[in-house]
């Protein structure tokens, strides 16, 4: 009767959780459709439609527990992989951030000029008869007025309207001036539109009272795509990789670009040309040094700890507790506090050693630095593994070899660290792989410098492939999301084999059933 | 005695030196936040003076919103980690325990992707979640929700591959026996699985907690607003590379931010030390 009860209970819980979990998507949904976010609106209806599916029905048992984190897991992990490999195809970097039609708007809309004469118009901003916004121009030198909307100009001569002191024009018959309180809902439309002048010349407002007649100088043909100057007559083609750029002369370009396919240019990019390589293949380098360093240095000590401390001496306890502290601390909060250490004028480090080091302004010192406070941060790691995997070598090897006469230096070298490295080694490649991307440490630190920004060179000399890659992506100046994508899947490629590697060494493919 | 000193001088020597190196750091910074004069500089190691003024400042001072931050921090963290490990453990169990077609390559996918460093698809979340701001603001970039999604979905990879490491080592006669008993696969879940894993459960979102609490890019790029920030992005940006001035406010909000951390680690010392030779690196 009980269970029968809770059967009840949880069943009508499930289906107000469904009820509910769908109820959003359905909103967002519509939504994301109505906005013309199609992929989004795509993804949420499969996840809509599977959570009715798996949970309203008894369609698969396993499903109902998989689910949930797989949808999280697409979301946001296999989703955004499949994005980065998209985007590494297109040109996708500032000025060419919109769609291709957006910006075809937007050229069109730059692509004005003002006649010779640079002539303007003091302006007053109202309604005309049939009540479309439109602007009561005045021209004191040529004693010219008019009313204009976006269709019609009409002229008025100076006795048919009312004058201010300065000579210009503040009513006029049939135009009836905004009041101050719609002035700011009526702006956008008031600066955006092109009232009308001539065939050929419109007003654009400058500002509140001032209006400037213009022209169009780049009018779009749809038929063959392209974009034609109207004063010189070059024409500007489509040129392949999100620009529109004159025929004759390929750098000249029009602004805004758009995200344009562009295929394995990235990649290519990434081996051939030579502004794109050079950064990229030092980073690499220091990137691959950084790493190395780091795992020999903090496995070094590490072990050096875990040897010492084998044995059960006075304060063991104490110093164990005292080795985890660095490990224990939230990694983020070591790095700020080491970056005051590093203080040049300042820093903890300078002063007691009496040195007058500029840490980060020297790549070699902020190199070092870097290395210094990863060893820091990683060192009880590899003393708490070592002294793990010490414990599990067994005491007979050794104490064989010590009867057959070998030293504690041959018994440590022959016996103990072979096997120790046996068991370690996937640890050591894991460790290698995690600071390979090790982001926040440099970041946080160094900030991938010192670097040299007027030589155009955003790769600093202590940054790794990762911070490289965020510059590139999230930089002050250009921000190019493609190539940081491009970068990004090739550093995930050495990761995953990486990594794979280690997984094989540590067999943890053989559970697989 | 000749012999202790041959056998165990060197072990103090280095255990001293190491001391020194792993503890330099930390009581310079908590010197730094009983220092009233707030300076970076180090003038004696033994604090001539003592004072809480850092800490009352950090605590009043408008401009930082530290208590918010360490709010959002905390609030943050533990939804990802309550919920990632709520979402994850039924996945790992089915991954573990349950028949289906596909289990294989979606085992192979899972560990790919739970390889795969977060930070590398930065760019593509970055723009999604830009996209998803423009039809929904609450959960789209610049929100805590949506980096709490975020937070979620990038937890998922590992909890549920080390979730599903620990379920494979229940004996699976424990669910056969349910099994015979008439136990649905849900039964099985709730009534055996569930109660023997708590203890892991527990770890493994502490560990989520810990790595969500050290995130530092993601919260940087998603919440850009002041009391929007979580503890490590309002501090950096707080010390902003200008280390001599704030430094005593820096030090008093750093040791408040670490003690919490300290604590879970050193009381999951024993946990997090088998998880380690599974491979798992702490962030």
């Amino acid at each position: 009767m009980k269970l029968l009860y809770r059967g009840k209970v949880t069943k009508t819980a499930k289906y107000l959780v469904v009820a509910f979990v769908s109820a959003i998507l359905a909103l967002l949904i519509q939504s994301a459709f109505a906005q013309g976010e199609y992929e989004i609106a795509a993804f949420l209806a499969i996840a809509l439609v599977s959570i009715v599916i798996v949970y309203l029905t008894d369609i698969s048992i396993p499903f109902k527990f998989l689910l949930p984190g797989m949808l999280f897991l697409f979301a946001f992990v296999i989703g955004p992989i499949v994005y980065t490999l998209v985007m590494s195809t297109f040109q996708y970097q500032t000025g060419n951030y919109i769609s291709k039609d957006d910006a075809i708007s937007r050229i069109q809309l730059l692509g004005v000029e003002a006649d010779e004469a640079g002539t303007s118009f003091d302006v007053v901003v109202g309604r005309d008869s049939a009540g479309k916004v439109a602007i009561l121009a005045s021209d004191i030198l040529t004693q010219s007025y008019f009313v204009a909307n976006k269709e019609v100009k009409r002229d008025f001569l100076s006795t048919d309207i009312t004058l201010n002191s300065d000579g210009i024009a503040t009513a006029a018959p049939g135009f009836t001036p905004i009041l101050d309180s719609e002035r700011s809902t009526l702006d956008f439309e008031v600066s955006s539109t092109r009232f009308r002048y001539s065939d050929e010349y419109f007003i654009l407002m400058e500002g509140s009272a001032l209006g400037v007649l213009k022209r169009q100088v780049l009018t779009y043909q749809k038929d063959k795509d392209v974009f034609v100057n109207l004063l010189d007559g070059r024409t500007f083609a489509d040129n392949g990789k999100g620009n529109y750029a004159d025929v004759n002369d390929p750098s000249q370009i029009l602004q805004p670009g758009w995200r344009s396919p562009i295929w394995f240019s990235h990649y290519i990019d990434l081996f051939t040309d030579s502004e794109v390589r050079k950064p990229l293949i030092r980073v690499f380098i220091w990137t691959i040094i950084f790493a190395s360093l780091t795992v020999l240095t903090q496995f070094s000590l590490g072990l050096l700890l875990a040897l010492a401390m084998n044995r059960p001496i006075r304060g063991r306890r104490i110093y164990r507790s005292i080795f985890i502290l660095p490990y224990a601390m939230p990694s983020i909060m070591s790095i700020l506090i080491w970056g005051g250490m590093f203080d040049t004028e300042f820093g903890a480090i300078n002063n007691l050693f009496g040195t007058d080091i500029a840490w980060f302004q020297n790549a070699l010192f902020a190199r070092a630095a870097v290395i210094i406070v990863n060893l820091w941060l990683g060192f009880p790691y590899f003393y708490l593994i070592c002294s793990g995997a010490l414990q599990a070598i067994p005491t007979e090897l050794s104490e064989a070899a010590a009867i057959d006469g070998a030293t504690p230096r041959q018994i440590f070298s022959k016996i103990t660290l072979p096997l120790l490295l046996q068991i370690v080694a996937p640890l050591l490649v894991a460790s290698f792989a995690f600071n390979f991307n090790n982001f926040n440490l440099i970041y946080l630190l160094t900030g991938g410098g010192p670097s040299s920004p007027l030589d155009g060179d955003i790769a600093g000399a202590t940054d790794i492939l990762i911070s490289y890659t965020y510059k590139i992506a999230f930089g002050t100046n250009i921000q190019n999301l493609g190539l940081a994508s491009a970068i990004s899947v090739i550093i995930f490629i050495i990761i995953a084999s990486i990594s794979l590697y280690g997984v094989r060494k540590s067999k943890v493919l053989d559970t697989f059933v | 005695m000749s012999k202790w000193l041959r056998e165990n001088l060197w072990r103090h020597l280095v255990a001293l030196l190491v001391s020194f190196f792993a503890l330099f750091p930390i009581y310079l910074v908590i010197i730094s936040s009983i220092n009233p004069t707030g300076s970076l500089q180090v003038t004696s190691f033994i604090p001539k003076a003592v004072s809480f003024i850092n800490f009352t400042k950090l605590f009043n001072d408008p401009t930082i919103p530290y208590l918010i931050w360490m709010k959002n921090s905390l609030v943050i963290a533990g939804t990802v980690a309550v919920l990632s490990v709520v979402v994850g453990a039924a996945s790992a169990f089915a991954f573990s325990r349950l028949r289906f077609k596909g289990k294989r390559s979606g085992i192979q996918l899972l560990l790919l992707v739970q390889m795969f460093p977060a930070l590398l698809a930065l760019s593509a979340v970055y723009v999604i979640m830009e996209r998803v701001y423009t039809f929904a603001p609450a959960i789209g970039l610049g929100t805590q929700p949506g980096l709490l999604l975020v937070y979620m979905g990038g937890a998922m990879g590992v909890n549920i591959w080390l979730l599903k490491g620990f379920v494979d080592s229940i004996p699976i006669e424990l669910d056969e026996a349910a099994r015979v008993d008439g136990a649905s696969a849900v039964q099985t879940y709730w009534l055996i699985f569930v109660p023997l894993a708590t203890p892991v459960l527990a770890v493994v979102s502490l560990l989520s907690f810990i790595g969500t609490f050290n995130e530092f890019i993601m919260a940087r790029l998603f919440l850009v607003d002041m009391n929007s920030r979580t503890v490590a992005v309002g501090l950096q940006g707080f010390i902003g590379g200008q280390y001599s001035q704030n430094w005593g406010p820096f030090a008093a909000g750093s040791i408040i931010a670490s003690v919490p951390i300290v604590i879970i680690f050193l009381s999951l010392q024993k946990y997090i030390i088998n998880g380690l030779t599974a491979g798992s690196v702490k962030g």
